[in-house]
């Protein structure tokens, strides 16, 4: 057992720096090399999610992108990124109806338009090498992907956590003893109900973050029932 | 487009909504988003930097020196006091999370200097946090005196004693009192049996008095001018039991005794000294208060004062007690205030139900009558109006009214002697439920203010018409029995479902059925007390109730109530008005050892309506 997990320890991190010499390797621009470099400092997380021009990672653009810190129990909300990147191509219109932003909202945004490499640029300084947290992230780092890794030669080597993954789980623990196979929803605004976090209403992908952030955090704590109100008379008897 | 949701959060908050968009936005722009599950606590003082929050979601108290100071709900904002007064001031200040907490941080190191940029929206807001600094104040200085007053008699500065014999003149007195440095001095007086002393009180004043007047001569003996009886009190009681000595007789000093004589002197100079501030004493204001308005506030204070109370442990019986007293001098002030001074020593008022057995803590409702004799008719109209008027003046200082609408406002209630006579007998002839419960009211009678025979004269009629009615109190037992005990076949508790939680409503279980109990027994013995504490002492003395039995019941009665007292405090504290407190409390709040106590209780309960149902024959009666 002892000997096992030592030996796995080990594996673990062989693998750990060969990946990260193999990522190294192939990084086309030495400026980001930084997303290679596990700094101890760096003991937050971030997280991340973009508004885009349709589900296709292959051919939909990000039109904007919004990150944010985690450290312990707070979400950095006021060093907040907030990008809006330049479009070429008209927004489909299912997809103004998701995130609400029309074609006129990204040119009257144009002082802070910002082309797809400078945000990308901006948005690896931001998350160094930070683990990431998203809700569908796989959708979230396939869009980033699809723009740094023709520029760079790699995708993003940040650790990645999805709190549907995370949910999941909970929600697997609290019906364990269930004899019917559960029916566990994954949809964000039921996650965010279940677990008692305001919903800011509006979909962009700043509100979408900081939401995610908070199913993050309140996942890091056992779990306790929203309505528990502690009596604080008690203590003083 | 961003900070779109917190914009609009602070627009909602005072005084923030004064602010321009523009303005609104830059803080909007610097919040960060924090998360706490219950029982975080949050400590400014050990932080480097102050931070002000406001709650997204959840709940959070707000504690100084493990005193409850205020609750914090949704869009309510905390932590302005400890940015912008003396770090001395926050000296154990804290938060607490009661319910999982989501909030907004807005930096002091941000905040601060917006506010210095801002004057109008500065003094906006200092505005509205001076009013709560004055709030946490007040609550301090009650808690000082709270626990002066918990404090035993002989930790108070007594000042020695000076004993005279009865033979001493009165020179020899005022010379003792001099060579003493004392203003008082007891004279021991002698008793045709050798065995008992008595004693009486002499001050400087009634020397004083005692010279002027004319053919007075130092020689003679001081025996003919002493005052008697001695108000005493033990040393090892509590100061408040002084206070209310003090305060009840309108005395200046209390003499001091121990087991084994007489130790010395409290002053009331000196006691008051002993209180942080003697703005926290409710028992003065009341003394001092003019008008109406006035005494609405030391209600208040009243109410801040059971909490504390309550927090530091002390028995709800002696809280009541000193609440009831409390109450008991701010209706007499009242009285006063509104009655026409011809009329007020031609009635008597009388507090009745649990305001008369001294058991109300929380003003939950009024229960009160007028008695008089020999009025004139236009006397009899004034009364009306007064009456009415005192009815008001009792609800907004927060009695609530009563809702079988047993008030002095009730024309039933505010009766002649004669009319109340033929009242009582009425109730004995055609008995009915209400019948019953004005009776059990009426029972618990106590005289207030004015003349205290009246009550005197009716409660006589009541028990000499029970002697004439043997079955009356054997149908009147049966109302202990109405309710269920709600303990299941099997030990568990039955509980109504409300709100979400389980909940026992105490009342109809558990104190309901012991106060009416022993009231039973109490009529059957024609006793004089009113409370049922004393009731019960009274039927172990005259061997009712055995002694073990008798104290088992006493301590359940406290229990129930502590519990009772316990939620109303929860149910205030979550913003109920003094009408809306119910007698119910949720069992997910109790702890496993208070449950298991709960469900001990009301086996005594039940072990009582038996003891009643045999005692008084119940089964007997349909």
């Amino acid at each position: 057992m002892k000997l096992g997990s030592v030996v796995g320890k080990w594996l673990s991190s062989m693998l750990d720096r060969w990946r990260r010499r193999y990522g190294v390797r192939r990084l086309k621009e030495s400026e980001f090399a930084f997303l290679y470099e596990r700094s101890e400092a760096a003991d937050g997380f971030v997280c991340f999610d973009c508004e885009t021009t349709g589900l296709d990672p292959q051919k939909d653009r990000i039109i904007t992108l919004s990150a944010v810190k985690i450290k312990g129990n707070q979400v950095l909300a006021s060093q907040a990124l907030n990008l809006t990147i330049e479009q070429f191509q008209p927004i489909s219109a299912e997809s103004i109806v998701v995130h609400h932003i029309r074609n006129q909202d990204v040119q009257q945004a144009s002082e802070r338009v910002v082309n797809e490499r400078e945000a990308m640029r901006r948005f690896l300084h931001f998350i160094g090498s930070a683990p990431l947290v998203g809700y569908y992230l796989e959708f979230d780092v396939a869009m980033v992907n699809q723009i740094i890794e023709p520029w760079l030669g790699i995708k993003l080597p940040n650790p990645k956590i999805e709190v549907s993954e995370l949910y999941y789980q909970r929600r697997l623990q609290e019906v364990k003893h269930s004899i019917t196979q559960p029916n566990i929803d994954l949809s964000f605004d039921v996650i965010l109900e279940r677990l008692g976090i305001p919903n800011f209403g509006q979909h962009d992908a700043y509100s979408d973050a900081i939401m995610t952030a908070l199913i993050f955090l309140k996942l890091q704590y056992p779990r306790q029932d929203s309505n528990t109100v502690i009596n604080h008379l008690d203590n003083a008897q | 487009m961003a900070i779109q949701q917190q914009a609009e959060f602070l627009q909602h908050i005072l005084p923030f909504n004064e602010l321009t968009d523009a303005e609104r936005n830059y803080l909007a722009e610097q919040m960060d988003v924090v998360y706490f599950p219950v029982g975080s606590v949050m400590t400014p003082n050990r932080q480097e930097s102050h931070d002000l929050y406001f709650i997204i979601k959840g709940r959070v108290a707000e504690y100084q020196q493990e005193q409850l100071v205020a609750n914090y709900g949704v869009r309510g904002f905390f932590g302005e006091k400890a940015l912008l007064s003396e770090s001395s001031e926050n000296e154990g200040l804290y938060f607490k999370v009661v319910e999982e907490a989501i909030l907004y941080r807005l930096s002091g190191d941000i905040f601060i200097p917006f506010l210095n940029e801002h004057a109008a929206f500065r003094h906006h807001f200092e505005a509205g946090i001076v009013e709560k600094l004055n709030a946490w104040h007040r609550s301090q200085q009650v808690a000082a005196s709270t626990e002066v007053m918990m404090d035993t008699v002989c930790s108070a500065p007594i000042r020695p004693l000076v004993e005279v014999s009865e033979a001493a003149t009165l020179q020899e007195v005022a010379q003792a009192l001099v060579s003493n440095e004392a203003d008082a001095c007891v004279v021991k007086l002698e008793t045709p049996q050798a065995q008992t002393v008595e004693y009486g009180l002499l001050t400087s004043t009634d020397l004083v008095k005692i010279m002027a007047q004319p053919e007075m001569h130092a020689r003679f003996p001081v025996k003919e001018y002493v005052s008697q009886p001695l108000i005493t009190v033990h040393e090892f009681d509590y100061l408040f039991n002084a206070l209310l000595k003090l305060t009840r007789y309108q005395i200046d000093r209390l003499v001091v005794r121990s087991d084994h004589g007489l130790k010395g002197f409290l002053t009331q100079k000196d006691l008051m000294g002993l209180f942080a501030n003697q703005s926290g004493l409710a028992l003065l204001q009341i003394e001092q208060a003019c008008s109406q308005s006035e005494l609405q506030q030391v209600a208040e204070h009243v109410d801040e004062l059971v909490k504390n109370l309550h927090h530091k442990g002390i028995k709800t019986h002696y809280i009541a007690k000193l609440v009831n007293e409390l109450h008991r001098k701010l209706i007499n002030k009242l009285f006063e205030l509104v009655m026409p001074e011809a009329l007020l020593d031609r009635v008597a008022l009388l507090v009745m139900g649990s305001e008369g057995r001294s058991e109300q803590v929380l003003r939950t409702d009024q229960d009160n009558a007028i008695l008089y004799d020999h009025l004139q008719p236009a006397e009899i109209g004034q009364l009306q109006h007064a009456a009415e008027r005192f009815s008001r003046a009792m609800l907004a200082i927060g009695f609530p009214a009563c809702p079988g609408n047993i008030m002095v406002s009730n024309p039933m209630w505010r009766a002649s002697l004669r009319d109340f006579k033929n009242q009582l007998k009425a109730w004995f002839d055609r008995p009915s439920a209400d019948s019953f419960m004005n009776l059990a009211i009426f029972y618990d009678a106590h005289t207030v203010y004015g003349q205290e025979g009246y009550l005197q004269q009716m409660r006589q009629l009541l028990f000499s018409r029970l002697d004439d009615n043997e079955m009356f109190l054997r149908h009147f037992a049966k109302a202990a029995l109405q309710f269920e005990t709600p303990i299941g076949f099997l030990g568990g508790f039955i509980s109504e479902q409300q709100g979400g939680s389980d909940k026992i409503d105490l009342k109809k279980g558990g104190i309901f059925p012991i106060v009416h109990g022993v009231r039973c027994y109490a009529l059957e013995a024609r006793l004089q007390q009113t409370n049922t504490h004393w009731r019960i002492k009274a039927l172990m003395d005259l061997n009712v109730f055995d002694e073990e039995f008798g104290i088992e019941l006493g301590e359940t009665l406290n229990f129930f109530n502590t519990l009772r007292l316990q939620s109303m405090l929860e149910q205030k504290a979550q913003g109920r008005g003094e009408g809306q407190l119910d007698n119910k409390v949720a069992l997910q709040s109790l702890s496993h050892l208070q449950q298991d106590l709960l469900k001990q209780a009301f086996a005594v309960v039940d072990r009582f309506k038996k003891r009643l149902q045999r005692h008084f024959k119940l089964h007997e009666v349909g």
